[in-house]
Formats: C-alpha cells, sequence, structure tokens
C-alpha cells in the first residue's frame, strides 16, 4: 500500500490527526498504566491453597478471665470438638493458612553473614497434617511423641525436629534431600533437623507478596500462656462447613470467660487474602475497559466524519479504479499510521506514570510483555473502530461523482 | 437576538440526537469518574477538628541515643516517654490544654451471659481529651481530673457498644466489664466521625475505638498497649514485652511511645515551645536528651496533608481519572468539530445573509453550555453511582469488617463537589469546543454555495 | 470497441418504478469522437454511469473490446474503469489533498505499475496538457481550466480504451472551454476515442457523430445528418 497519499492527506487535516494521536496516547497511558498496575498485584493472586480450604474451620478464642487454664480448657476443646460426628480431626496452631503474618528468617549456618530464606513456623501437634490433608514427600511425618507441649513458663525446652514444605526444602537444599539437614529458626538459636517434607499450601500475605507463598515450616509443639493462646484447625466433612460452624462455636463457648475472637471457613480467609488487592486491581481494568469503549466510540465517531467529509474524494478514487478493499486499506492504514504514532508518545507517558508510581509504592510495576500487549489490543481495538466507517466508505457507489454537487 | 439564538442551539441539538447524545455521554462519562475520584479525595482529605486544627499540635521531642539515625521527616521521629508525658502534665500554661494517648484493646462484656462479648480497640487517655478533641456525647459526659488521678475505675463507651451490650439504652451508671475488671460506665459517645483516626497517629480510616479509660488504671491494672516502643538499645529486646508486662520498667525506661497533644491559641505557640525547649534542656541537664536538641510541634493540617499526600490507591486513582476525563474530553472535540462542520453549508449561508461572526459564536456556545450542562448533571448522577461502587469495594475489600456508617463519609457528595463537578463540566465543555467553534465560524460567506 | 445491445436500466423505488434507459443499442468504434446530448432527465447521466462501468444493469449486454461487462464484480469492474476508461468530470474531482503529480498517480497506482513507468506517464500527460512545469503545486493553486487540462491528464496517463467526458467545460468559461475542447480533439486526433456527455449543442457540434437521448431512448446521428439537422433547425 502506498502511504504517501495518506500522509499527504493527514497534512491537510492536522487537527483531526493530532486529536487522534493525542487521545491513543493518553488512553495508552491510562490503560497500559492500570494493567501494569492489575497484573504486577495480581501476579501472586489466587494461587492454589494446597489445602481443601472449603472444608476447614477455624477457631481463635481469647479468655479475657485470667484465671482460666489454658491448658485445660484446649484438652477439653479439642476432646469436645472432635465428638461432634462430622469434624474429622482438629490440631490447635499458633498460626492460620492464609493469615499467617509472622514472617522470619531461617537459617543454614550460625556465622554473622548466613543468609536468610523468608518462612513462617506453624506450631502444632500431629494432627496437623491430617488436619490440612497434605501428603509426606519425603522422610517421615511427626508423630504424638515428637511434639513438645506445655505452659510456656514451666517447659523451656523446644521440639529438635521439623517438616518443611516442599518449596522450602528446594529454596534450603535445592534438589538434595532435605532429610538429616539441620537448620537454624533464628541466628543464635538451637539447631533443629529436618525429618520430613510436606506438599505446599498458601502461607499468607507477607510471603505471598514476595513471590514465597509456600515457604513453611511444621514444628511439633504446643505452648500457651495468657495471652498466647492457640487458634484452631478443623477439618470436616466436605460440605458441612457452613452447617456446622454454629455447632462448633456453641462448643467453645463451653469455656466460660472467653470470646471467640474470630469463627469462620478457611475459605474465607483466603478470600480475605486477596480481596484488598484483588477489587483494587478490578477498578482499575474496569475503568480501562470503560475508557476502551469510549476511546473505541470515538475513533468511530471520527473516521465516520472524515468519511461523510470525504464522500466525494472516495467516489472519484473508485471512479478511478480503486477496489472496495483498497479503500479500506486506505482507512486502515491511515489509521494504524495515527496509532502506531500515538502509540508511542502513550508508551512514553506510561514509562512516565509507572516510575513515578513505582517510585511512589516501591515496587516496580514494568513489564514489557504486558505493555507490548496492551498496544496490541489498543491497535486491534483501533482497527475496529474503523472497521465500520471505512466499510461505509467503501460501499460509496462510484456513481456519485456523474451527480452535480 | 438571544432567543432566536437559543432556539437555534435547541433545533441544532435535535438535529443530529446520537451525535449530542455521544457527546454529552463522553462528557458525563468522563466527568462522572473525575468527581467519583476529587470527592473521595476531598472527603479523605478532610482535616478532623477543621475549625481549630491549626492550633492542634502533635508534640514529638527527640531523647534517642547520640548513635541513632538521623531523622529526615516528622513523620518518623519517635513520640513521647511516659515519664515526659507526666512532667509535661505539670507544667501547666494558661489557655493551653494538652492530652496524650495510646491505644489499647479488650474484651467488653457484661454480667449477662446471653450477650456475648465483643473484642474492640480503645484509647487510654486523660481527662483533657474530651474537652480538646471534642468528641460528641449521647449520654453523660467524660471524665475528670480528681477521676484519672484517683485511679478510679471509669470507662465511656461508644454507641456501637453501647448498643450491642445495652440494647441502646441509656448505660450511664451502669457497669461494664474489660476482661475480668468491672468499670463503671460514666458516658456514652455519639457516632464520631474523624475522616483519619489522627490522635493515636494510625490515621487509620473507618475504624473507630469503641471505649476511652483513664490512663492511671490502664497502667495500674497492666491493660495492653498498642504502640510501637522506640527503646534504647539497653531495654531493645524487651521492647515487645511492654506491650503487656513490665510496666514499672517501661515507666522509668527512655522508650518512647506515647502520643502527646497540645492546643495551643497562636499568640502562646512562641511561648510553649520555648517552654518545651527549656524542659528538654532542664532534663538535659540531668543527663538526658542526649542529642542536639530537636523538637517538632506539628498541627494537624500540617500532618494530614502528608498522610493524604501518600494515599497511594488515591494518588493513582486521580491520575488515570484525571487522564482519563481529558480522553473523553478530546473525543467530545471530535464529535463536536463533526457535528458542527457538517453545518457548513448552512453557516456560510447565514454568513452571506448577513450574520456576524459574533452571532455564529455565541449561537454555537449557547448549543455547547446546554451540552455541558447536561453532561455535568449526568455527570454527577454517574458519580453518584461511581461512589456507591467505591464503597461496595470498600466493604468487599475489607470483608466487611467495617460498617457502612463509618465508611459513608468518605463516599458522600455534597454541594461544594456538586457545584464544583458543575462548573468544571461545563468550563471543559466550552474549552473542548472553542476549536471547533473557531472553524466554523471562520468558514467564509457564501464560500459553500457554489456547486461544488 | 464498444457496443450496448438491448440495455436497459431500471430504478426501482417503494413505490415507482423508472425505466432511465430503455433497450438501447450502440456500437462506438475506436478512434471515434462521440457526443451524447439530451435535456436534463432524458437518461444522459445514466448513460455515462452505465458506460462508465460505474453502475451495473440488469437487462442487455455491454461489450468493451469484445468483453462482456455485464454481471461482473465490483471488483471486475473497477479494474475496467481503471485499465479502460479514462474519466473527465464536470467538477473536476481532483483530490484536493494531493499534488497533481499524485493526481495524476492515482489510477496508475491502483494498476500497480512500476515507480518509473509511472513517473514516466505521468511526466508525459502533464506535458501533453502543458502543466508539466506545475507538477508540485496543489489543485487549488490551480484555474479551473488548468485543473481540468490536469484531469484530462489523468484520464489519458493510463491509455484507456476510450475518454468518459461528462461536460467538460460545463464549470468553465468560454475562453477556458475553447482551450480544454481544443486539447480533447488534439488527444482524439492522435487516435484516443472520447465520448462526451453535454447539453450544449455547439459542442457536441464539434464531435463525429452526435448521440441523443430521450426519455431513456437513443437515436444514433452520424455527423454528416447531425450537421444538417442542426443546419436546418
Amino acid at each position: 500500500m502506498d502511504i504517501k497519499p495518506i500522509f499527504l492527506g493527514l497534512k491537510q487535516n492536522k487537527f483531526m490527526a493530532m486529536l487522534m494521536i493525542i487521545q491513543i496516547a493518553f488512553t495508552m497511558g491510562v490503560l497500559s498504566s492500570s494493567v501494569l498496575v492489575a497484573t504486577t498485584t495480581l501476579q501472586e493472586w489466587n494461587k492454589p491453597s494446597g489445602i481443601p480450604h472449603e472444608d476447614i474451620v477455624r477457631i481463635s478464642p481469647e479468655f479475657f478471665d485470667d484465671s482460666q487454664d489454658v491448658g485445660q480448657a484446649m484438652f477439653n476443646d479439642l476432646k469436645r470438638v472432635k465428638e461432634i460426628p462430622s469434624v474429622i480431626n482438629a490440631a490447635p496452631s499458633n498460626a492460620v493458612p492464609f493469615t499467617a503474618e509472622n514472617m522470619i528468617d531461617v537459617y543454614l549456618a550460625t556465622e554473622e553473614d548466613a543468609q536468610g530464606f523468608k518462612t513462617v513456623v506453624f506450631e502444632s501437634d500431629e494432627q496437623i497434617i491430617d488436619v490440612l490433608k497434605l501428603s509426606l514427600v519425603d522422610g517421615r511425618l511427626i508423630t504424638a511423641s515428637d511434639v513438645v507441649k506445655g505452659d510456656i513458663e514451666s517447659t523451656p525446652q523446644s521440639a529438635a525436629e521439623v517438616m518443611i514444605s516442599q518449596d522450602m526444602a528446594q529454596v534450603l537444599f535445592g534438589d538434595d534431600s532435605a532429610i538429616g539437614k539441620t537448620i537454624w529458626l533464628a541466628k543464635n538459636a538451637d539447631p533443629v533437623k529436618v525429618i520430613g517434607v510436606y506438599s505446599n499450601f498458601m502461607t499468607g500475605e507477607r510471603l505471598n507478596g514476595r513471590g514465597k507463598s509456600y515457604q513453611s515450616i511444621i514444628r511439633p509443639q504446643v505452648k500457651w500462656s495468657q495471652t498466647q493462646q492457640p487458634h484452631y484447625l478443623m477439618r470436616v466433612e466436605q460440605g458441612t462447613a457452613v452447617a456446622l460452624l454454629e455447632d462448633i462455636i456453641d462448643v467453645f463457648y463451653l469455656e466460660r470467660g472467653r470470646y471467640i475472637n474470630s469463627s469462620e471457613l478457611l475459605k474465607r480467609t483466603q478470600k480475605r487474602m486477596y480481596d484488598g488487592r484483588g477489587s483494587r486491581a478490578l477498578t482499575f481494568l474496569v475503568l480501562s475497559v470503560v475508557l476502551l469503549i469510549i476511546t473505541g466510540l470515538g475513533i468511530t465517531g471520527l473516521t465516520a466524519f472524515q468519511v461523510t467529509q470525504k464522500r466525494k474524494q472516495i467516489g472519484t478514487r473508485r471512479a478511478l479504479g480503486a477496489k472496495k478493499s483498497d479503500i479500506m486499506r486506505y482507512f486502515l492504514t491511515e489509521n494504524s499510521i495515527l496509532t502506531l504514532i500515538g502509540l508511542v508518545i502513550g508508551v512514553a507517558v506510561t514509562l512516565s506514570i509507572t516510575f513515578e508510581l513505582s517510585e511512589q509504592a516501591g515496587q516496580n510495576f514494568f513489564n514489557l510483555s504486558v505493555l507490548l500487549m496492551t498496544a496490541l489490543l489498543l491497535w486491534v481495538v483501533n482497527i475496529l473502530a474503523v472497521w465500520f466507517p471505512a466499510k461505509r466508505a467503501a460501499n460509496i457507489a462510484p456513481a456519485i461523482v456523474t451527480r452535480s454537487a | 437576538m438571544f432567543s432566536y439564538n437559543f432556539h437555534l442551539a435547541l433545533k441544532s441539538l435535535k438535529e443530529r440526537p446520537a451525535l449530542t447524545l455521544l457527546t454529552i455521554l463522553a462528557i458525563a462519562t468522563g466527568l462522572g469518574l473525575y468527581t467519583t475520584v476529587k470527592t473521595m479525595s476531598y472527603q479523605s482529605g478532610q482535616v478532623p477538628l477543621a475549625h481549630k486544627s491549626k492550633n492542634v499540635f502533635l508534640l514529638q521531642m527527640d531523647n534517642r541515643e547520640v548513635t541513632a539515625d538521623a531523622v529526615e521527616h516528622q513523620a518518623r521521629m519517635v513520640d513521647t516517654t511516659y515519664k515526659d508525658t507526666l512532667n509535661l502534665m505539670q507544667m501547666e500554661m494558661p489557655g493551653v490544654k494538652q492530652t496524650f494517648n495510646w491505644s489499647t484493646y479488650g474484651i467488653l462484656n457484661v454480667e449477662d451471659e446471653n450477650i456475648n462479648p465483643l473484642r474492640t480497640f480503645a484509647a487510654v487517655t486523660n481527662s483533657a481529651f474530651f474537652t480538646m478533641f471534642e468528641p460528641p456525647f449521647l449520654h453523660g459526659n467524660g471524665w475528670d481530673k480528681a477521676t484519672e488521678e484517683s485511679g478510679e475505675a471509669v470507662i465511656v463507651i461508644s454507641k456501637l457498644m453501647n448498643d450491642k451490650l445495652f440494647g441502646g439504652r441509656n448505660s450511664v451508671g451502669e457497669s461494664v466489664r474489660i476482661n475480668t475488671h468491672v468499670l463503671k460506665i460514666i458516658g456514652v459517645l455519639d457516632t464520631w466521625h474523624l475522616t483519619h483516626k489522627f490522635y493515636d497517629r494510625s490515621f487509620s480510616r473507618a475504624r473507630p475505638d469503641n471505649f476511652f479509660i483513664p490512663y492511671s488504671f490502664a497502667m495500674q491494672n497492666g491493660l495492653p498497649r498498642r504502640a510501637g516502643f522506640d527503646c534504647w538499645a539497653a531495654n531493645a529486646d524487651i521492647a515487645r514485652s511492654f506491650r503487656t508486662e513490665n510496666t514499672e520498667r517501661l515507666i522509668n525506661s527512655e522508650c518512647a511511645w506515647v502520643t502527646f497533644w497540645a492546643e495551643v491559641p497562636e499568640e502562646k505557640f512562641a511561648d510553649y515551645r520555648q517552654q518545651i525547649i527549656s524542659y528538654m534542656e532542664s532534663e538535659r541537664a540531668l543527663g538526658r536528651f542526649p542529642r542536639e536538641l530537636v523538637m517538632y510541634l506539628t498541627n494537624l493540617n500540617d500532618q494530614l496533608a502528608y498522610v493524604h499526600g501518600r494515599n497511594q490507591f488515591l494518588n493513582t486513582f486521580s491520575v488515570l481519572a484525571t487522564l482519563f476525563f481529558a480522553v473523553c474530553l478530546l473525543n467530545a472535540v471530535g464529535i463536536l468539530l463533526a457535528k458542527f462542520m457538517r453545518r457548513k453549508k448552512e453557516v456560510s449561508l447565514r454568513r452571506a445573509l448577513g450574520a456576524k461572526k459574533k452571532t455564529i459564536i455565541m449561537q454555537h456556545l449557547l448549543e455547547v453550555i446546554i451540552i455541558g450542562f447536561l453532561g455535568g448533571v449526568l455527570g454527577i448522577v454517574i458519580s453518584y453511582f461511581g461512589l456507591q461502587g467505591m464503597m461496595s469495594i470498600r466493604l468487599y475489600s475489607s470483608d466487611y469488617t467495617v460498617r457502612v456508617e463509618d465508611v459513608l463519609p468518605y463516599f458522600q457528595l455534597n454541594w461544594t463537589m456538586i457545584g464544583h463537578a458543575f462548573l468544571t463540566g461545563i468550563i471543559c465543555t466550552i474549552v473542548a469546543s472553542i476549536y471547533p467553534i473557531w472553524r466554523l465560524c471562520n468558514v467564509p460567506p457564501a464560500s459553500q454555495l457554489k456547486s461544488q | 470497441m464498444l457496443r450496448m445491445e438491448n440495455v436497459s436500466k431500471i430504478y426501482r423505488t417503494d413505490l415507482v418504478e423508472t425505466h432511465a434507459l430503455r433497450k438501447v443499442d450502440l456500437h462506438i468504434k475506436s478512434g471515434e469522437f462521440v457526443s451524447v446530448t439530451g435535456p436534463s432527465g432524458s437518461g444522459k447521466t445514466t448513460f455515462l454511469n452505465l458506460a462508465g462501468a460505474l453502475e451495473t444493469f440488469e437487462e442487455g449486454d455491454y461489450f468493451l473490446d469484445g468483453h462482456n461487462v455485464k454481471g461482473l464484480s465490483d471488483d471486475k469492474l473497477s479494474e475496467i474503469r481503471n485499465q479502460k476508461i479514462g474519466f473527465i468530470f464536470q467538477s473536476f474531482n481532483l483530490l484536493p489533498d494531493l499534488p497533481l503529480f499524485d493526481n495524476v498517480d492515482v489510477p496508475l497506482r491502483y494498476r500497480g505499475m512500476s515507480a518509473k513507468e509511472r513517473k514516466e506517464r505521468i511526466e508525459h500527460a502533464l506535458e501533453t496538457v502543458g502543466l508539466a512545469s506545475r507538477m508540485q503545486h496543489l489543485p487549488t493553486q490551480l484555474s479551473g481550466g488548468q485543473q481540468q487540462r490536469v484531469a484530462i491528464a489523468r484520464a489519458i496517463a493510463g491509455d484507456p480504451l476510450f475518454l468518459l467526458a461528462d461536460e467538460p467545460t460545463g464549470n468553465l468559461d468560454s475562453l477556458m472551454a475553447q482551450q480544454v475542447m481544443e486539447l480533447l480533439e488534439d488527444i482524439n486526433s492522435k487516435g484516443t476515442t472520447i465520448i462526451m456527455v453535454t447539453h450544449d449543442d455547439q459542442l457536441a457540434r464539434r464531435a463525429h457523430r452526435n448521440i441523443q437521448i430521450f426519455d431513456g431512448q437513443v437515436s444514433d446521428i452520424e455527423k454528416s445528418v447531425a450537421d444538417d439537422v442542426i443546419r436546418s433547425a
């Protein structure tokens, strides 16, 4: 296709051309910035949980009456809750999947400059593997005899053996087997030995935000004090969780002097983990789509106007031998040239916006392939927007030239 | 002439209803989103206690050890130690009020076992809190100085707690328990909307405190302290434990954790400042405040401006909405141009028949103003729904742990914003129409009348 | 070279059928200069549209260079217009955005010629009409007569089978009209067939042969006879 006449045509219609270019540039700026922000936000979004989260209930009670015996209460709670027919298994835990926030560094050595690896430690008893329905990948499972149980004051010792998740093993030991290896849960802590590797499950937002969602450690110990009371995780028979929740809460209220701080299906915990950023990103995406529609309509309008203005010229070209496809191609090419210029400026706008946003958020939003995809999308939308008026132009009868104005 | 122009403008609006509608829609959508964001920004930028916010100051004194890092911004400076808090409270200055607070939490419960207990956040403070920060009372009052000095167990609860625990009746005089401590209710607050909960420096939104207790009671009974403890190296290892224990050690430490506020009239400001500096110097003589003397008295306006400027979501959203509006306006320019240029022939005929340029401009300007007016009205309607939508998103994204009543003020249109939106709509539409009208009124008379 | 047999064109609207042309039989030989006349509404424009392959028709046959045009696809018709017909319009129909060179270039572009050949043809055509020196001017910088000469250059640049001129002097004053007519006659004398639709008897008389259209029907009058008729009128 020969583009010289298109350029000559654009020269005569500078304002229209400018209008289209600016519009495309701004749209590109807004669209790609929101898509970049959204994709960055959603990168670690809605990952597989690794656990049957629709069938697990979490209860977090809290004593306000200091005279109660937390250890005895825990014994009672577990016994009572397991007596509920549909409850398959229950375990106390210091953390809850999806909300585990207590991120620590784990080390392979004790030197001052040893590298730390981010993780979350779940302290629980031997039932936790079954409650979360984790599978054993390597080594052995923790047993009741591994579990260190007791009041913090009277139980100074800690469990010396731990299980780690598959991702954790991969990060710490690569392809080597993790079994029998020694790790340190803090620089100055006693070493612990890895006895087993279990399948991955989602820890919580803080590790998720770092792309390390599945790095976790299970330590077979249950310790309590008046200010440190365990959460409870219960797996129930499939599909019964919603109906059971009230019964389970009632069981926990049988212990007086405490308050059920949180009682929910892990499904809801999972939703909460994602819904903030999810809704934010979706807001931006919805706006982008609206903007895309508006821009599309605008381009259609402008092109339709050009077509109306150029009816006679189009007819003349047809009379001189232009095929319908030639006319279509004229408008599509003209638009593509403008789109291309607009996109180049738009990319500059995007870069400055994302740079600014990245500075503010301390997070890199830039992603070349997303940017290119957005540009492509905008171009396709533009082609669609021009298609209909161009089709109308192609259908202008060549006989129009013989009609006197 | 005006009525003739008006008549022509109306006629031409009806001439190509699709184009007219498209212009109005383009403007309204852009304006709707723009107003949505502007309203959210405006509402969350509202300064609490607006009538005296410039006289309400946060006090921060740099008591840190010599080796500590320099602080670049007031927002990063440490708060006040407990002993300085008590010392400063002793130094009274006529016309100046001082208060302090920290955050705590507890499980509020009543004797009646059929009413489930509620875990909630609360503020520990002194009597001046109520006169300085002016929370609205539904029943009763705050406590007085004598009460707090005696360590009496009194409490002011929020309307929400009163509704939940007492069924909304006037509970003043009744007892309520925080965990196992029994306290006497002396006041019930009405709904207290602060755009940002500034007094504990969390600047959190839509999560109000649900009870208020005297500091003496809280310290004596070891209620938990929800604060960041900026401790010297000597205490750094046990800083976390200060949240729930080691009260004695905390009182005598150099740990800064209490937010300290002063309401100082303008004419007293220099004196008050001097008094603080003298205090710091006198303490320095006793071996404290080892660094170069740095203190901040920052009023609410400045603090809010800083916090508001760091709202990343609103900032991002504002940039996008402004560009969005710009695209919509460019769109409107295109459509208006298309609409007007169709009228070339008619205009050249009118010009040939004696219409002045000015008349042509007036005629089209009127048309544009009507479009801007309609775009403005529709835009405001759209922004109303936009704000409702944003509020639903807010509720959803906080997993419905905040209440509609607490969130609503951030998403509420008011007359200022409506007027603002309206003017913006009309002015922007006029700006958008300058070029199309200019093109049209420069069509030479009768140029279009020759056959082509 | 151009033969119409029994060609009819009917315009239909919901209410009426208008026979714009009825059963036209016509034969035009190579090298002729034919004028087509008739009062307004007689079907002149319809004839022009059909002869120029600008419109399709339902009845009859139209042979151009031995090939039947009837029922050809839109693209094929475009090709025929492009290669076999050179158009000259009353209102010139130059593309206002393009300089003269590019205006003449338009039909050649659609033919897919090499750049070199196009350039030669354009320059030659513009030389023929005496505007070679103004190749880079825009149409608006020229007088009406000059514009029409550009249109003629555009029409002849592709070496068409025949030129189809629609009131070529209709928008020109008499002096310019005279020049344009002389140019056409000159081109015809070099062998190009010309069909000229006009309502101007004066002009029509300068053709070799005059075809008259009345109410959609064609009567063909050889030049000698036409001269007689006009003389006796």
